[in-house]
């Protein structure tokens, strides 16, 4: 029983880390419909800029979490700028599908750098206090990854007051519930893409500091959690923001239940099958409403 | 028109006799294995193109069909089962695969389509890894000979390309153009998407199958589920591109490109080549969506309007 | 105050409209009348900068508008009310009214121009903090309106403002357009509604398959026979 709750108990902490993951890329499509494929390798950039921060700096992870903020907040601009902005321009019928495969090429771009500058060797974050855990009811609740579920709520909320309470992030929503309309306000609907964009990455790069703390980094892991980011996106409704922690611990859990009963080889595989029969029976997510 | 068409038919039975005499001629073993590689990517970036290309299916799975044929082919043949059988078998299993997911798959359009797929690839590439984790060594190692796998990959190559050739200029392959231009127009016409669609997975698959096979009679031992990792489609997707997506030639200069490139820079430090490779496909499909087959065209253009313009001016002076 | 100027827009490869000159003066309520896809709302795009112009000139107070962006056109004091109103659904009436005040230039005075936007529009300050998706179909017009004016435009162009709605909401519309101009908004109004367009618009222009055929007072449109049926029948 024990073991069940431990594992359960897991399953949202791990969710909730899903969730932050997929806040990002949830916002980027949201707002531009842009599927960034490149999330994950943003994602592990983030997670090399605290992993330097710590170990060249000695800044304790969670110290590091705004400098992350600002790398990839400049990061994602630039990237926007340099290279999605020019999707805009194509037609519409294929802006989608060469987006995706533009996002694709940074993610090899992207991945190669990393690899040719920090080599493959894997990264991780490890501090003692980070292994001190809470006892509840019988769980162990480490510190490292008690910090996912509290960085993970905290950024939704953050992110939720900014959209709804600040007139920047409202010139966000707007555009997103009508794009030209929004424009004929005299909101400037490239800035409204750059500055989602960023925030968007650097969602990303937030994610990747919590990886480094209680997994490992390496130039190749982008593709897996840019695949977690889209399975909670689908399971929480596309573009649906709330959505996201909900389908974040939706995965944690399956992940973990699938662990607990039959085998821990198969926890990436059940998500995977999970996304799938979501995608082709249930495309608006297991939280959204049909829109398109 | 007819002059071209004989040239061409020339000149392709001239590359091809060549590559049948490499082995022969060079017997450096790396160079064979170079060409060997090119060959290889040459087959599996055409049968991607079959779907992406001349469909224009973003399919991001296609390594589950290249993991497929070798997977059957290397566990029949080294279970007893003569290569030649486990080979096509290979490539049936492929387009059963196909076949099966086929239909669902198709359910999903446009992009959704593209992500399906590369989960697809990615459950089975992780399934397989689970289930048979082994190194898969070959026993009949000591009998191993470079020239029959040599051969095969030609054989192999020439016959995908053709076939694709075949079934692009055919009534089916109008068929998948047209899907491309526009599913709804095209059903409007009468094409249905859907059977189109799942005969260009089904061809796409069958090859990438068989090259699957090819790769698994080639190397010696490797682990059981690496044809399905994803580098398999990236790979080959961007050759498709660069060269020149939806031609038959484009998947050919693609994959030559690719290995040349990843040679020349073999001698500097790091994966440079596939920063330059990726760099490179973003702007084509920007830029350039034809690839370098769209490239090259538009500088043949600009040179015969030069050449005109200096007929022209020549003409008024005498 | 605006003119345009043998104006050709395509629309992907088909042209949309033909060498549309048209001016409109400080003060006028100017009318832009003509049948269903005639390219009245291109116009107005276009003027708003969503749509392209390959040839011709727009001038605004002097200043061609060139390639601009459509939010630096409303910086310029061109406010368009768009087609069915565009009101930002999942937000409140008031986040509305609110957001149409984003140009630099309007924002200092937005609590001021809010109140001007209540008194023309009682309902709406009512309603404030409803959200706007739940609004009928006139208070829904009204919330488009209110909120382009929010910017303090110098021109205010509407997009069929009485579409789809009942005859006595657009007696009021129209009565609300006319106080708005007296306060010193010009207006360029594109209506389908002919009679109404008519009767509150100084000079009109009249667009047919992407070209102006004709234009002038109330009385010389009805001179045409297209104008004259609709106008009658």
């Amino acid at each position: 029983m024990q073991a069940l709750g431990q594992n359960l108990a897991y399953g949202i902490l791990v969710g909730a880390l899903y969730g932050l993951v997929a806040l990002g890329l949830s916002l980027i499509f949201g707002v531009t419909k842009f599927l960034n494929v490149a999330h994950g390798e943003l994602l592990m950039l983030g997670g090399y800029v605290s992993f330097w921060a710590f170990s060249l700096l000695g800044i304790d992870p969670f110290l590091s979490i705004p400098i992350t903020i600002v790398v990839l907040l400049l990061l994602g601009a630039l990237l926007y700028v340099l290279v999605f902005s020019r999707t805009i321009k194509l037609p519409e019928e294929t802006k989608i599908k060469n987006t995706l495969l533009v996002a694709f090429g940074l993610s090899i771009i992207l991945q190669n750098l990393a690899l040719r500058f920090f080599t493959a060797d894997e990264r991780g974050i490890s501090a003692s206090y980070l292994r001190t855990a809470f006892t509840v009811l019988d769980v162990r609740l480490p510190i490292g990854r008690l910090a996912n579920l509290v960085v993970a709520v905290f950024f939704l909320i953050a992110l939720q007051i900014f959209l709804r309470k600040t007139y920047t992030g409202k010139a966000i929503r707007a555009t997103v519930q009508n794009w030209e309309a929004a424009s004929l306000m005299g909101i400037d609907i490239h800035k409204v893409y750059i500055l989602s964009f960023a925030i968007g990455a650097a969602l990303a790069g937030v994610a990747g500091t919590l990886v480094a703390v209680n997994y490992s980094i390496m130039p190749s892991m982008g593709l897996n959690w840019t695949l977690k980011a889209l399975i909670v996106m689908v399971l929480g409704g596309l573009g649906n923001i709330p959505g996201t922690l909900i389908g974040g611990l939706i995965l944690g859990v399956t992940e973990s239940a699938t662990s607990f009963f039959i085998n821990s080889n198969y926890r990436e595989i059940a998500g995977l099958v999970l996304f799938l029969l979501v995608l082709i029976f249930r495309p608006q997510g297991l939280m959204g409403t049909k829109e398109a | 028109m007819n002059k071209k068409l004989i040239i061409s038919v020339i000149l392709l039975v001239v590359v091809i006799c060549i590559l049948a005499i490499i082995p022969v001629v060079i017997k450096q073993d790396s160079t064979i294995n170079l060409v060997i590689l090119v060959l290889l990517y040459m087959s599996i970036a055409s049968s991607w193109n079959i779907l992406g290309g001349y469909t224009g299916q973003t399919n991001l799975g296609h390594a589950a069909f290249f993991g497929i044929g070798s997977l059957t082919t290397r566990l029949l043949w080294i279970q007893g089962l003569p290569f030649a059988l486990s080979f096509v078998l290979g490539g049936i299993m492929a387009v059963a695969l196909a076949l099966l997911i086929g239909v669902p798959a198709f359910k999903l359009r446009g992009v959704y389509f593209a992500i399906g797929t590369l989960a697809l690839a990615q459950i089975l590439n992780l399934t397989v890894g689970n289930v048979l984790p082994e190194m898969s060594y070959n026993p009949a190692i000591s009998d191993y000979q470079l020239m029959p796998r040599y051969y095969l990959f030609l054989a192999l190559t020439i016959v995908t390309i053709g076939s694709a050739y075949f079934l692009v200029n055919s009534k089916w392959g109008m068929g998948m153009m047209a899907v491309k231009e526009g599913e709804d127009a095209a059903e409007s016409l009468g094409i249905s998407a859907l059977k189109h669609k799942l005969l260009a997975l089904s061809v796409s698959a069958f090859f990438a199958g068989l090259v699957g096979g090819a790769f698994a009679y080639y190397h010696v031992s490797y682990y059981l589920n690496m044809p399905f990792s994803p580098e398999w489609t990236f790979d080959p997707m961007m050759m498709a591109y660069i060269g020149g997506m939806g031609t038959i030639i484009g998947p050919i200069i693609g994959s030559i490109f690719f290995v040349g490139l990843k040679q020349l820079l073999v001698w500097n430090v790091g994966e440079y080549h596939l920063i330059i490779f990726g760099t490179l496909f973003i702007l084509i499909v920007l830029f350039l969506p034809g690839g370098l087959v769209e490239a090259w065209k538009k500088i043949q253009k600009l040179l015969a309007t030069r050449f005109r313009r200096g007929k022209k001016q020549a003409a008024f002076i005498t | 105050m605006l003119s345009l100027d043998k104006v050709n827009v395509f629309y992907k490869e088909l042209q949309a409209l033909w060498e549309i000159s048209l001016d409109v003066n400080e003060g006028e309520i100017v009318a832009l009348i003509g049948p269903n896809g005639a390219g009245k709302t291109t116009t107005l795009n276009t003027i708003s900068g969503l749509l392209r112009y390959t040839s011709g000139d727009i001038r605004f107070l002097g200043q061609p508008l060139g390639k601009r962006p459509p939010h630096k056109i409303v910086e310029l004091g061109i406010s368009q009310v768009p087609e069915s109103g565009k009101i930002f659904t999942g937000m409140s009436v008031l986040e509305n009214l609110e957001l149409g005040a984003f140009v630099p230039s309007a924002r200092k005075a937005r609590e001021q121009t809010l109140q001007r936007v209540y008194e023309i529009f009682p309902r709406l300050s009512e309603r404030y903090n409803q959200q706007a998706g739940t609004l009928s179909g006139g208070e829904r017009q009204m919330l488009a309106i209110g909120r382009a004016l929010m910017s303090m435009p110098k021109l205010l162009m509407l997009d069929e403002p009485s579409f789809g709605l009942a005859p006595i909401l657009v007696e009021q519309m129209f009565d609300m357009i006319k106080k708005i101009n007296q306060q010193g908004v010009t207006i360029l109004l594109v209506e389908q509604n002919i009679q109404a367009a008519l009767d509150l618009a100084h000079r009109a222009y009249l667009l047919e398959y992407g070209r102006i055929a004709g234009q002038g007072t109330a009385q010389d449109l009805l001179s045409f026979e297209s104008v004259r049926s609709s106008y009658l029948g």
